[in-house]
């Protein structure tokens, strides 16, 4: 049988030595899933890897640990979602298909937000008042420019007056 | 009869971060067995001590979820990432077998398996296992085909595999 041929063939304990090429590996892998012969055979020459292991094992010192524990940071498992959920014809609905296996479903809302939400309307009215806040403000400066000239005026024909009195 | 060692969660870890209990869980079944290889392939306490810490350190979340996957062994794929992280090193460490020729000592003492193998299938076996040499080097080193050499890593295995069912058959 050709499965007992490639058992035999020692490409599996290859394998497990970390010695196969690319290619051996990818043949074992198809191998594997289509033979449940080949399958047991590499699980028992795993049995084997371990049992040596186990064998020739030494406890570490329990500082070992310690400067592992130091090197973790906190990782979070994101939930595995159903891909149909994310079919076109489940947009509208997507918050209800929004959803892990198992467990009661809730939609998160946030309690303590720093942002709100107005009505799109409010767009034109912002607009409007940013384009009269620019008049007003180019009203203010004209007004300004042209209250001076006059004061600048007043000043002067004061002035003319105060000679023509001397 | 073997048993696969899977992490296991003790009452320390569950105040942990679940990376830090899979981790802790994980170490706990592995460490010694990792460092057992460790230390036969560097021949260096520390050394060993210190890949060891690395190993684990280096292992990330998504790691840790492809070797505990059902139907991988867990320590076969840690010992593969250890065997990736040393390969630069093991080149430079002596080999296991005793050279034919002089009566210069096995440099791997203490291995009951190795004892039980010929000159030529310790070198094959800790060629690839404790050297990281590959079957084509291996093939080059001994000027024997790669059929060869994997006949023999064969034999190796079988001796292993008798002395295991040796051991169960004993403990049964």
């Amino acid at each position: 049988m050709i499965q007992q041929q490639y058992i035999d063939s020692g490409i599996l304990e290859a394998y497990v030595t970390g010695s196969a090429t690319e290619a051996e590996v990818e043949e074992l892998m198809y191998m594997k899933a289509k033979y449940p012969e080949v399958n047991f055979a590499l699980q028992q020459l795993e049995l084997d890897m371990e049992h040596i292991a186990q064998t020739m094992a030494v406890t570490p010192p329990a500082k070992s640990w310690d400067k592992i524990s130091e090197t973790i940071d906190e990782l979070i498992l994101r939930p595995e979602y159903d891909p149909k959920q994310f079919e076109p014809g489940a947009e509208k609905t997507n918050y209800q298909n929004f959803r892990t296996e198992g467990g009661p479903q809730f939609i998160e809302v946030e309690s303590e937000s720093s942002h709100m939400r107005i009505h799109k309307t409010w767009k034109w009215v912002f607009a409007a008042v940013f384009v009269l806040g620019k008049i007003f403000l180019g009203c203010a400066i004209y007004f300004y420019l042209a209250n001076r000239q006059a004061q600048q005026q007043v000043e002067e024909l004061k002035t003319e007056l105060r000679q023509l009195k001397k | 009869m073997t048993t696969i060692l899977k992490p296991t969660l003790t009452g320390t870890e569950a105040s942990m971060p679940l990376s830090a209990q899979t981790k802790h869980g994980l170490y706990n079944s592995y460490s010694s067995m990792l460092l057992g290889y460790l230390l036969e392939a560097l021949k260096d306490k520390q050394a060993a001590e210190q890949y060891l810490v690395e190993i684990f350190s280096q292992l990330e979340f998504t790691d840790i979820q492809a070797i505990t996957k059902p139907g991988v062994n867990t320590y076969c794929q840690l010992q593969m990432i250890a065997r990736k992280k040393l390969s630069a090193f093991l080149a430079t460490v002596d080999d296991c077998a005793e050279p034919a020729k002089t009566s210069q000592p096995r440099v791997i003492s203490g291995n009951k398996f190795i004892d039980m193998m010929s000159h030529e299938q310790q070198t094959v076996f800790c060629g690839v296992h404790y050297h990281g040499k590959s079957i084509n080097a291996l093939s080059a080193e001994l000027e024997k085909p790669e059929a060869e050499i994997k006949r023999i890593l064969k034999e190796s295995f079988t001796i292993i595999r008798n002395q295991r069912n040796d051991t169960a058959t004993v403990h049964r």
